[in-house]
């Protein structure tokens, strides 16, 4: 019996290619999309669950209000982590990582300087797992003067030599660091990544007892059991009892007093939530992390797509019925149970949910690397043949099966036999209510994701066209200009005789992408206001940047005159209350040794620093020229100058490797996650559109097979075939139609909450709407417009003499 | 006696009014009796034969088939029944046209379940005695119109039926397959078998044992 359902369909598969083959691509690449979208979100998912004790750790951060600014810190300070250990019982251990950056290192004559470098205290190992596979495995950074360093970055370099015991020199560390151990590679779903992890006590900083300065990432293991919101109840306590007498010597308030107008605390952060939920990044956060939205969002698109091609497989099945109803009719009249019935149109379905499954599969293995570079991930194809991912396909192939074979199986096995035998029979104007919600189903979520791909597109054009205050072209960044030491300005003469360079200006700070950040509090009238943004530049960075003096005058040439005077941002004069004449007023910046009175020179016209996500910053420039060089070039061959620049590079350093960034490429790398999901979102739009005008072209089948006698009938009494593939398509257009009245109040809805993320926006207006609506229509009535325009054409005899 | 219809009404509700496709039907057939049933256009025979195959219902009256009351049977009951005793036979061949005419033959035996070696076994008696052994692996539409009615009378006589029900089996034959044909049927009746056959030729109700005529859904003689 079961051989026969399989003989007969795999016949039927055979003898319908045409229909099969729309049928199994739509599913195959419903089951790709679902598969690539179940990979992303595992991979998401499993963030830092590499940690044995992932559930007892959690990460203090530091959250609060004060003068009107929202401050939000993922560092804390030095003595957070032993006081919570101390004081709180439900804290097991507490451990830091302070970030060092990519200093330069060097091994015996070798210099390095990608390395990612990391303080972490002695006791990191025992928290986060991460084996020693060579070495020191009980307490590998006892001692100071101790790293621990990765496996690759140990290849790096020594090679295949043992480097247990090998020292290496790091720039601004006073003494040489002994190698103790080696561990394998922070895997790559971790909230954080370095190379080379050094001992915390030869790192001075970490034994401070000032509760005013966060620069350590601290993170508690908790005893088991404990909730986290158990010890976060704690904290305020810890804060006002170690914090507020430091605070009360250092701004002269109280810590009661303070708190009055403003809100300062720490806060417990889950480290399973920081990747999908930390809300620190472009702040303090260790690395850009995921989104929670975005997780949602695929989960939407990906059973949206599965059940667009369910639908289709039903649609397209009921669409062939008509072929099968003699079949079935036979098939009565010899004996057949309605049950033996099903499950043959069941095993039909099934083997051909097993073939899209086959063909989703290759089609995965074969788009991952493009969907990896899409989605910024290194998901490798073994995952996909990894048990979890083999029992999520089996069980796909399940539920497709019985989601998109029982209805046309129950549908086909319910034919009377009589009826079923007459030549020409159909049922389905029952079901055609069904039927027509699927359409407007399909076509909901079709227009919706078209809608979305075009907010997504016009929001970012906005971006990159918005007047962000500053002209990003053609600007040549090097960064690591300071490595030439003293040849740096022997350097930079050089390149200013290249007639393509205009201009150059000495500094770190960067209004896009990496760059240095300083804050600083600031007091006015003895009073203190808030932190505000630090810009170390030269006289020439306001030309070069092609910003924009609103008021006053810029630093003047010589720099000694000028190193106590500031320009300010419009923000700073507005958040300062100097609208009324600022220039020659002055404040003072709290630093270490005290407070620094600096008079303000100039007002710059605001421009933005930070994604337009958020809203302009109060920013303060001194003339402090150091740092890298930024250049303002006047080419259209960029290449070439960057060529001319690197020899010059290379006669004046040291042999350390030329390095630049273009600052439009830096701006637009801001943006990279929303650009990824913009064209992710785009080709899943393309592909809903796609499999549901499969659908589509699969129903006006079944539809223009059901009305060839009418079709035969009007020809002969004289209609012309325009008007019957209108006749044809009338009824399509109106439920795709009616599709939009629900798919557009849902996109506004969505796509306006998706906006309201970002300070600066572009609006929704009534054209998406109707660009959504034609590209739709337009796309559909292709599909429908062929369909009925071939069986408009056909010859009439042959739909009446089938009669 | 193999079954036997008294009374029997079948109507279709059209607007307020009834229209009867069966009046007043009495019918009773022996075991090994070979009846035709003529009529013009619409008179309702195949609506009869329908009736007496169980394919379809009737509104009133009783049917007996075997000893058995028909229409008291559930649905599964009566389909139980004519699976093992009826074997049809239509105008259209009404073959799988994705089976071979093996596979065709064979269907009726896996509906009941026979074991592989038995279905094997009878299916090649089958072939052998329509002498259509060297056309087993062949499709429908690869035969004649006659070599496709003699597979659809071999496919109906494997489960060895009491009953074979025809609807115009010649209709669409040329009249030399069409004698064929009927020269097998009264073969078959020769050996036992009842038949009741739809026809329109009175050359082929010749071949019968009996004629029933309908007209408007009454029997008018028989």
């Amino acid at each position: 019996m079961i051989t026969n359902n399989f003989k007969i369909a795999w016949r039927n598969i055979l003898k319908n290619r045409g229909m099969f083959l729309l049928n199994i691509l739509g599913l195959a690449i419903g089951i790709t999309s679902c598969l690539l979208i179940v990979l992303f979100i595992s991979d998401e998912l499993h963030y830092d669950r590499y940690n044995k004790k992932a559930d007892r750790i959690a990460r203090v951060v530091f959250r609060g209000k004060v003068g009107g600014e929202i401050m939000k810190e993922a560092v804390v300070m030095a003595p957070v982590a032993q006081t919570l250990k101390d004081e709180i019982p439900e804290v097991a251990d507490a451990t830091r990582i302070r970030r060092a950056g990519t200093p330069k290192i060097r091994f015996e004559n070798t210099v390095y300087r990608n390395s990612r470098f990391a303080y972490v205290d002695p006791n990191f190992f025992t928290i986060f797992t991460l084996p020693v596979i060579h070495g020191n495995n009980v307490d590998p950074l006892g001692k100071p003067n101790t790293a621990v360093l990765t496996e690759s970055e140990v290849k790096k370099y020594f090679g295949n030599t043992d480097p247990i015991g090998k020292e290496l020199f790091v720039d601004d560390h006073p003494t040489p660091l002994e190698i103790t151990a080696v561990i394998g590679d922070v895997p790559e779903n971790s909230h954080f990544h370095f190379d080379i992890f050094a001992s915390m006590l030869s790192y001075a900083p970490a034994r401070s007892t000032s509760w005013t300065k966060s620069n350590f990432f601290t993170y508690l293991l908790l005893r088991e059991d404990v909730q986290y919101q158990q010890v976060e109840d704690k904290l305020p306590l810890v804060v006002e009892e170690h914090m507020g007498p430091q605070l009360k010597a250092e701004i002269g308030m109280s810590f009661a007093d303070f708190t009055k107008d403003n809100q300062i605390g720490l806060f417990l952060q889950p480290l399973t939530d920081i990747h999908l939920y930390s809300d620190f990044a472009g702040a303090s956060e260790l690395e850009q992390g995921g989104d929670i939205r975005y997780i949602y969002i695929f989960v939407a698109v990906g059973v949206f797509m599965l059940c667009i091609a369910c639908i289709n497989f039903m649609n397209l099945s009921t669409a062939t019925a008509a072929k099968r109803s003699k079949e079935v009719g036979i098939r009565k009249v010899l004996g057949s149970e309605k049950r033996q019935l099903i499950f043959q149109f069941l095993t039909e379905t099934f083997i051909a949910t097993c073939i899209a499954a086959l063909a989703g599969i290759l089609i995965t293995v074969a788009v991952l690397p493009l969907f990896n570079e899409l989605s910024g991930k290194t998901i490798s194809l073994s995952f996909i043949f990894g048990y979890e991912t083999v029992i999520l396909l089996l069980l796909l192939i399940i539920v497709i099966s019985l989601a998109a074979g029982a209805y046309p199986a129950f549908v086909l096995s319910s034919f009377a036999p009589v009826n079923a035998l007459k030549t020409r029979f159909f049922t389905g104007r029952d079901t055609r209510g069904l039927r027509n919600g699927l359409v407007i189903f399909q076509f909901i979520i079709s227009a919706g994701l078209i809608f979305s791909t075009i907010i997504v597109s016009k929001q970012m054009s906005y971006i990159q066209n918005k007047n962000i205050g500053y002209d990003r072209d053609q600007i040549l960044v090097i960064n690591e200009a300071t490595l030439l030491g003293n040849n740096e300005k022997a350097f930079r003469n050089e390149i200013r005789k290249n007639p393509l360079v205009q201009h150059i200006s000495v500094s770190s700070y960067l209004p896009a992408g990496p760059s240095y950040n300083s804050m600083a509090g600031i007091f006015m009238n003895g009073q203190y206001q808030r932190r505000m943004f630090f810009y170390d530049v030269d006289k020439n960075y306001l030309q070069v940047m092609g910003m924009q003096l609103a008021l006053g005058r810029n630093f003047s040439d010589d720099s000694g005159s000028d190193s106590l005077n500031a320009i300010i941002n419009e923000t700073a004069m507005n958040i300062l209350g100097l609208q009324k004449d600022p220039i020659g007023r002055t404040f003072v910046r709290d630093t270490d040794q005290g407070g620094q009175e600096l008079t303000v020179i100039g007002v710059v016209k605001d421009f933005h620093f930070k994604s337009l996500h958020r809203q302009i910053d109060p920013l303060i420039m001194r003339n402090r020229p150091y740092g890298g060089l930024i250049i303002r070039t006047k080419t259209g061959n960029m290449s070439g100058l960057i060529e001319n620049i690197r020899q010059t590079w290379n006669r004046f350093g040291t042999g350390e490797p030329f390095s630049y960034t273009l600052l439009d490429d830096s701006f637009r790398q801001t943006y990279r996650a929303e650009r990824n999901m913009g064209h992710i979102l785009r080709i899943f739009a393309m592909l809903t559109i796609f499999i549901a005008c499969l659908g589509l072209f699969g129903l006006v089948t079944y539809n223009t097979e059901q009305r060839l006698k009418e079709i035969g009938i009007r020809k002969v009494l004289g209609s012309g075939v325009p008007r019957i593939v209108a006749l044809l398509s009338k009824d399509f257009l109106k439920l795709i139609v009616f599709s939009f009245l629900i798919a557009f109040p849902l996109g506004y809805y969505l796509m306006n909450r998706w906006l309201q993320d970002f300070a600066y926006r572009t609006g929704i207006s009534w054209w998406t709407f109707v660009l959504t609506a034609l590209i739709t229509v337009s796309i559909a009535m292709l599909t429908i417009g062929l369909k009925s325009l071939r069986a408009a054409m056909q010859n009439p005899v042959k739909a009446l003499k089938a009669e | 006696m193999l079954l036997q219809l008294s009374n029997i009404f079948k109507w279709v509700q059209t607007g307020g009014q009834r229209t009867f496709l069966l009046k007043d039907i009495n019918l009773t057939v022996e075991e090994g009796e070979f009846i035709s049933i003529m009529g013009p256009s619409g008179s309702g025979k195949t609506t009869l034969l329908n009736v007496i195959g169980m394919l379809d219902g009737f509104n009133e009256g009783t049917y007996n088939f075997m000893d058995q009351s028909v229409h008291q049977l559930k649905e599964k009951h009566r389909s139980a029944l004519y699976k093992e005793y009826i074997g049809f036979v239509f105008q259209a061949y009404h073959l799988i046209d994705e089976l071979t005419v093996y596979e065709n033959i064979e269907t009726p035996l896996l509906y009941k379940k026979f074991k592989p070696a038995e279905r094997k076994a009878l299916v090649a008696d089958m072939l052998d005695r329509f002498n259509i052994v060297g056309k087993k692996d062949l499709f429908p539409e690869q035969l004649s119109g006659g070599q496709q009615q003699l597979v659809g009378i071999a496919r109906a006589l494997i489960s060895k039926p009491k009953l074979i029900l025809a609807d115009e089996p010649t209709g669409n034959l040329n009249s030399r397959q069409g004698e064929e044909i009927m020269e097998r049927f009264k073969k078959l009746n020769e050996e036992g078998v009842t038949i009741i056959q739809v026809t329109h030729s009175e050359k082929n109700a010749a071949y019968g044992s009996r004629i029933i005529e309908l007209l408007d859904g009454r029997k008018v003689s028989s």
